[in-house]
């Protein structure tokens, strides 16, 4: 099989409501993106972007962002939802041999159309929807509340994920959420959406973009000598709603799998130093523990109580400050991605973690995380 | 590298106005129909890829609710939406998956429930994409001029009324021609039992008889609004090779858009495409997709041509811009019979877009029904000569999105 490498990536500052128009937030992150790997539009093969209509709030998404992503007159597709499903699509064109350099690009203005609204108009539109009691947070709320009485775990033992992960977010230049004081309290006491849901338990609505520049071993040499490789993928979709054990993430269990498999990580935590998640809630990082097989099922907190998961500790996990540190939704997969190849190029200013060899980076999609995507990054040597 | 696939599966649901099914169960029926046309159970395929336009049907990423129909939980489940090309980029992405060695079963799956919008016809969905535009201008200082021209955009009927007016120019093309295409597109579709407007011996006369919408497009010359899905299962070469049954091996493939063509372009950001039938991105996709299978001269080695043309103008530009035709010529082919089911050079023998329009699913079933032929497989509509090549095409965006993909009787 070919191997791939990431050989340049750039994102933007994740905030609410940016100056900027999605073109022109697009064509910055690209242009960036293609200057950090050094190489020019003509040297793409393939432009896979990552968007949604709704999210974007109107009809065929990447349509105005052909010229954008500098996509015309190129080899072009768009994967939707989560920027990493493009990964995996750029991953497979690649591999395929059809082509050598892809870029990928996936973005969100969550200022343009709530996130959580349009979660809303993802339900069984002849029952769910009609009901009008669901949308993403609600659910979130009920499995975080399943999740605390199964394996007794408490409100502050969620916020403390909620306080690790702003501290570690206030250290990230691209963050859009950072409080560099925050404390349990203040979690506990933010507004209450759903119980035990409240406002900084969940992931802020950013706008945002981020790009990532792959190519095959071959040009990949020619462009860096600090290519990072595509590893393992792994990916998996669940049950709708209405049918899933919601006190596991079970997608993402088997998504992890096929992920370390392909990579011949047999004990991921020994042999993967570091972790970037998407936890869109708070209580889902301790459960993303669980699935990635970091501990056994109910026992996520114990890892965060013993402090592994910390930026200094034994496995690191989102020392970027993950998704409750910014969410540009179809964005923050991928932006995982590059949180993660940063680490192992050692480009963290400010919040490297030291001796990053062999990383994880893992984007979900839909209610309760019912879609996952699992990459297993590694560096050279 | 390159690992050789094979349609090897092919389902489509009966199109028109389906007020009898969900839209689940209407993609059920497709996906699991073209599992059993690859006689493969839903547990033995190892990844799919579904699409169809959100705003059509008003489902944000149907495929987290319809997923549990076409046995997606605990498998791979790519989205892919590209506009119009969505069936087609669907496609084309079950084939890279399978091409790059990652999986031997890819299940492709793209549908559109227009009936299940509030305004049949799905005014709303197209009207959002020059809506775009709107929000486009606002890029520069939106004027009242800006503002008229975007109401003038007209959605898809609009732009392709255009680009029919720019190629007629340049060709010498009639409105009578228009009514031809028409005609052979419902004839064609009387005799493919999965289509929408079929319309058993129609006349280029019958056409000319219906209401003028706007120049040179009358009533008989637009495209449905279908409810519909389709389906196909393609694999590696090892699987398909041990079938028993016909296959459609892969050949080529490509997906180059275009810079975006906007009305006015000129004093609209500085888009460079102002003749809207140009089509650099079909030229340049066909090129590629030829190279791609091997095939130096389209116009001797393709036999058979699915084209995505939901106005008959388009019919004969992209049947140029496929290579097919002479620059210019594709009309006088038609005047003289080449482009019928029994003609030199068949296109859309299926009846194509223009009568039937499940627009996510649209792209799909050009190469479903490029597959059909290559198969011999395509009962009543097959054409009567031998199919070694076929091309299935796909257009959309704002007329910048294409996908062309080849498909033939032996491997590459």
């Amino acid at each position: 099989m070919r191997r791939v490498a990431i050989v340049g990536y750039a994102q933007t500052q994740h905030q609410f409501d940016m100056d900027k128009t999605r073109e022109d937030m697009v064509f910055e992150v690209v242009k960036e993106a293609l200057l950090d790997a050094g190489i020019s539009r003509e040297e793409v093969d393939t432009v896979i972007t990552s968007s949604s209509d709704f999210l974007d709030g109107r009809t065929i998404s990447s349509v105005f962002l052909s010229m954008a992503a500098g996509a015309y007159l190129k080899d072009e597709s768009k994967a939707e939802e989560d920027g990493t499903s493009a990964v995996w699509y750029a991953f497979m064109k690649i591999l395929a041999g059809t082509h050598d350099v892809a870029l990928v690009e996936a973005h969100t203005q969550a200022s343009t159309f709530n996130p959580h609204l349009v979660s809303f108009y993802t339900l069984d539109p002849l029952f769910d929807r009609q009901v009008g009691l669901l949308n993403d947070i609600a659910a979130a709320a009920i499995q975080a509340r399943m999740y605390m009485s199964a394996y007794g775990v408490s409100e502050e033992e969620i916020a403390r994920v909620a306080v690790k992960n702003l501290l570690n977010a206030a250290k990230n230049p691209n963050a859009h959420r950072k409080i560099p004081d925050v404390t349990v309290e203040e979690v506990l006491s933010s507004k209450l959406y759903y119980h035990p849901i409240r406002e900084l338990m969940m992931s802020p609505l950013s706008d945002g973009a981020c790009a990532l520049v792959l190519a095959s071993e071959e040009k990949a040499r020619k462009i860096t000598d600090n290519p990072v490789w595509i590893e393992g993928v792994g990916c998996c979709q669940d049950f709708y709603l209405r049918d899933r054990d919601l006190l596991k993430l079970g997608s993402l269990e088997k998504a992890a799998r096929d992920a370390y498999e392909m990579a011949g990580v047999r004990d991921p935590l020994t042999e993967l130093d570091l972790f970037e998640v998407s936890e869109k809630f708070a209580h889902e990082e301790l459960m993303i523990y669980e699935a990635l097989g970091l501990c056994r099922r109910g026992k996520g907190k114990i890892l965060l109580e013993k402090g592994l998961t910390e930026k200094d500790g034994e496995i690191p996990v989102n020392p970027s400050g993950g998704a409750l540190g910014a969410d540009p939704v179809c964005a923050t997969g991928l932006v995982r991605i590059v949180e993660a190849a940063k680490q192992i190029r050692g480009e963290a200013d400010g919040y490297q973690v030291s001796g990053v060899r062999k990383a994880l980076a893992h984007g979900q999609f839909g209610i309760c995380a019912q879609k996952n995507w699992v990459f297993i990054l590694g560096g050279e040597r | 590298m390159w690992r050789n696939v094979a349609v090897i599966g092919c389902g489509q649901t009966k199109h028109g106005r389906r007020r009898d099914v969900s839209l689940a169960e209407m993609v059920e029926d497709a996906a699991w129909k073209a599992m059993e046309d690859a006689q493969l159970t839903p547990n033995e395929i190892d990844a799919i890829v579904v699409g169809n336009m959100q705003g059509f049907g008003g489902v944000a990423h149907p495929d987290c609710w319809v997923g549990d129909w076409i046995g997606a939980p605990g498998k791979p489940v790519m989205r892919v939406a590209t506009g119009g090309t969505t069936g087609g980029s669907v496609g084309q992405a079950a084939i890279y998956a399978v091409a790059s060695g990652m999986y031997d079963k890819v299940l492709a799956v793209a549908w559109e429930k227009h009936s299940d919008s509030k305004e049949p016809g799905a005014t709303t969905g197209l009207l959002h994409v020059a809506l775009g535009n709107l929000a486009h201008a606002l890029n520069y200082g939106l004027s009242l001029k800006h503002l008229i021209v975007t109401q003038a955009v007209g959605a898809a009927a609009g732009v392709a009324l255009y680009q029919a007016r720019f190629y007629m120019h340049r060709s010498g093309c009639r409105i009578e021609h228009l009514d031809m295409v028409a005609a052979k597109s419902r004839r064609n579709a009387a005799k493919n039992k999965y289509a929408h407007l079929r319309w058993p011996g129609c006349t280029p006369e019958d056409i000319a008889k219906t209401e003028m919408i706007a120049y040179p497009f009358r009533f008989g010359h637009i495209c449905p609004a279908s409810d519909g899905a389709s389906a196909i299962v393609v694999a590696a070469e090892d699987i398909a090779k041990r079938r028993e049954k016909p296959v459609a091996w892969v050949k080529g493939l490509a997906a180059y858009s275009d810079e975006e063509n906007q009305l006015m372009s000129e004093s609209y950001g500085g888009v460079g495409v102002l003749d809207a039938s140009e089509q650099m991105g079909c030229r340049v996709s066909a090129m590629k997709a030829y190279k791609m299978a091997g095939i130096e001269d389209p116009k001797r080695e393709i036999d058979v041509a699915e084209i995505y043309q939901p106005f008959p103008s388009q019919e004969l530009i992209f049947a140029e811009r496929l290579g097919l035709f002479e620059e210019g010529k594709a009309w006088i082919a038609l005047e003289e019979g080449e482009m019928e089911i029994d003609g030199r050079m068949p296109t859309d023998p299926s009846g194509g877009v223009l009568s039937t329009n499940a627009i996510g699913s649209s792209a799909l079933q050009r190469i479903l029904e490029a597959a059909l032929q290559v198969m011999g497989k395509a009962e009543e509509h097959q054409v009567p000569k031998e199919v070694r090549n076929a091309v299935a095409h796909g257009w959309g965006g704002v007329t910048n999105y294409i996908t062309v993909t080849v498909l033939g009787d032996s491997p590459r």
